[in-house]
């Protein structure tokens, strides 16, 4: 039973472990998943999954495939009925399958373990779902990392930097990497894998092989830890958001990985530096925060760009409103202060 | 005569089914049309009113043939004295979910339009785990629930559970389940009786027959049959009929009252 708060308070904390999983699961090339459920439960998942992509412009059909379970399978157990689904998976061309569970047959008890372990050909790998029983959309998250990093060995160290747990299912995915990528770049250091986004199954082996990982978000700790247990990888816990934020990254990624960050430090500054004064228009602005969701990272580097452009936030006759969305790096800030900008010059 | 839907429950192994078989044959002995339902997986309900066989359960021939196949005729079984039975079944212990096989046997008794006569007993599995073993307490289904118990404290406990459900399930606006006595089916423990019958005033309820313990009930089920049958002039059998015409004529229907564990066992250790 999952009775733990989830470790950080965004709207994702009251979703279903099942799209969290697919959301990693769906992110391994050629690879299936199968929903060990009703119908029901792949349906509204393949339908978000799809629009997500398409929406990220990638067009590809999501490889999730339902055990598609009726009532008597729930009345007299639903394993015959999993057993069948991988038989026809199984046969396809698919280097690895992974198998999710829903609540109704964590209700009832389905040993998919057992399942799962018999000798399919390919590998099968048992994903701790269970719904909602099984806890939210980050436990979700988080139960399928761990399930593929056990899929992996340990290897020998190269000079690179995996990223742990991106958000899929976020818009702006692409560019939030992208920024990470350029941060490390600025310390010559390459990304190694994208643990998992657009992940080709084979290159999960190389898991093991980063100096460092850089997980998208504290929650994904417990994930960070596992990794440093079973590889020896140290990991940052976030990416960064924010001016600030963004240097001491550079600095502890330096550190982490022993490299000198002065230069890369100057680089970001005068970028900073030159962001600012091209926002000098908005200047002086009166303006008060929204967003549907504000976690605090945001706010604390929207507030520090807010500051640096002796901008006045809070509620005033004159204030504009001033989306803060979740941003990453410095260029997150800059994207937001396009939108400050059009805010406010409205 | 307006149709009387009654439940037996009670903890595992105190005698649910054979009061029940026993019950349904002396009911059918006043002339009434008597279907009984067993709700349990093991499936034995209605065994001794068959002569000894298991007849197929709802859940095996819907998992067979699928429910569009299926008519009334193939799940309704005439055994002694025309009692109709029936067997809800379910899964093999340790799989799946027998609690939702009741319930998905109870829609498919209600589409065949199998629910009617005289008096439906339903027979119980022990404890009510879950929604789905509540299923004969609610929607309109039977009204009148007896509670099958010996003297011994973990049988009063089970019974004193199935109250708390009583009342829960009670407390519903539309809800006509309602407590209508405590059998008790008796181990041969000194001042049984009197323990029983006290324990059911203490829940708001009566001891409507005391089945004594004897003999002849496992003779019987030796012989495949109901006391009724197998020795229709025993004593024992005319505590059945004697059960049969109390709950023909029973109108006390209750709202239990639950008793406190502490106070149940004081109960019990007043009655050693």
């Amino acid at each position: 039973m999952c009775l733990k708060p989830s470790p950080t308070h965004t709207s994702r904390s009251g979703g279903c472990t099942l799209t969290g999983a697919l959301s990693v699961t769906t992110h391994i090339r050629n690879a299936a998943s199968v929903i060990h459920g009703p119908r029901g439960c792949a349906h509204h998942n393949f339908s978000l999954l799809h629009a997500t992509q398409l929406d990220n412009e990638k067009v590809s059909v999501p490889d999730i495939v339902s055990s598609a379970l009726g009532e008597g399978d729930i009345v007299f157990g639903g394993e015959e009925a999993l057993a069948r689904t991988l038989e026809v998976v199984c046969d396809r061309d698919v280097a690895a399958v992974f198998v999710l569970s829903t609540c109704v047959v964590a209700t009832i008890g389905d040993d998919i373990a057992e399942v799962c372990s018999r000798d399919w050909g390919v590998q099968v790998i048992p994903v701790p779902t269970a719904g909602f029983l099984g806890g939210t959309f980050q436990d979700g998250v988080n139960n399928a990392l761990l399930s593929l990093a056990d899929s992996a060995e340990p290897c020998e160290k190269t000079m690179s930097v995996n990223i742990i747990g991106e958000k899929n299912l976020e818009y702006e995915v692409g560019e939030n990497y992208a920024e990470v990528a350029r941060l490390l770049s600025l310390l010559g250091l390459p990304v190694g894998i994208r643990f998992v986004h657009d992940l080709s199954s084979d290159k999960i082996r190389l898991l093991g092989a980063a100096r460092l990982n850089i997980l998208r978000d504290p929650a994904l700790v417990p994930v960070g830890n596992h990794l440093l247990q079973r590889f020896g990888t140290p990991y940052i816990e976030s990416f960064p958001a924010g001016f600030s934020d963004t240097l001491a990254f550079i600095s502890a990624v330096a550190a982490s990985c022993g490299r000198n960050p002065e230069r890369a430090l100057e680089i970001e500054q005068s970028l900073q530096a030159e962001i600012l004064s091209d926002f000098a228009d908005i200047h002086d602005a009166k303006g008060v925060f929204t967003s549907p969701v504000m976690d605090s990272g945001s706010v604390r580097a929207a507030q520090e760009a807010a500051d640096a452009l002796n901008i006045r936030v809070g509620p005033d006759e004159q204030a504009r409103p001033l989306p803060v969305q979740p941003v990453v790096g410095t260029s997150g800030i800059r994207r937001m202060l396009h939108r400050w900008r059009r805010a406010i010059h409205a | 005569m307006l149709m009387k839907q009654i439940a037996l429950y009670g903890k595992g192994g105190i005698g649910k089914s054979t009061t029940s078989a026993n019950l349904s044959a002396a009911l059918s002995g006043m002339g009434l049309d008597i279907l009984q339902i067993g709700c349990d997986p093991k499936r034995d309900s209605t065994r001794m009113l068959m002569h000894g066989t298991f007849i197929p359960t709802v859940m095996d021939l819907v998992r067979e043939r699928g429910d569009a196949a299926l008519s009334l005729d193939d799940i309704v079984f005439r055994g002694y004295n025309g009692v109709r039975c029936v067997e809800a079944g379910g899964p093999e212990p340790g799989v799946g979910c027998a609690g939702r096989g009741i319930i998905a046997t109870f829609q498919l008794l209600e589409k065949f339009g199998a629910l009617k006569g005289d008096v439906i007993v339903y027979d119980v599995l022990g404890d009510v785990v879950c929604g789905g073993f509540a299923m004969p307490m609610r929607e309109g289904y039977a009204q009148e629930i007896y509670l099958v118990t010996s003297g011994e404290l973990m049988s009063l406990y089970a019974a004193n559970n199935i109250c708390k459900a009583i009342k829960r399930l009670a407390s519903r606006a539309k809800s006509k389940c309602r407590l209508a006595g405590v059998i008790c089916n008796a181990k041969g423990q000194p001042k049984e009786e009197e323990l029983v019958a006290e324990f059911a005033r203490r829940v708001n309820s009566d001891l409507v027959e005391f089945i004594p313990r004897d003999r002849i009930v496992q003779l019987a089920e030796l012989n495949r049959k109901t006391v009724i049958e197998h020795e229709p002039a025993s004593p024992q059998a005319d505590r059945y009929r004697s059960l049969a015409a109390r709950i023909m004529e029973n109108t006390r229907l209750t709202i239990p009252t639950p008793l406190e564990i502490d106070v149940l066992e004081t109960l019990a250790y007043a009655y050693i």
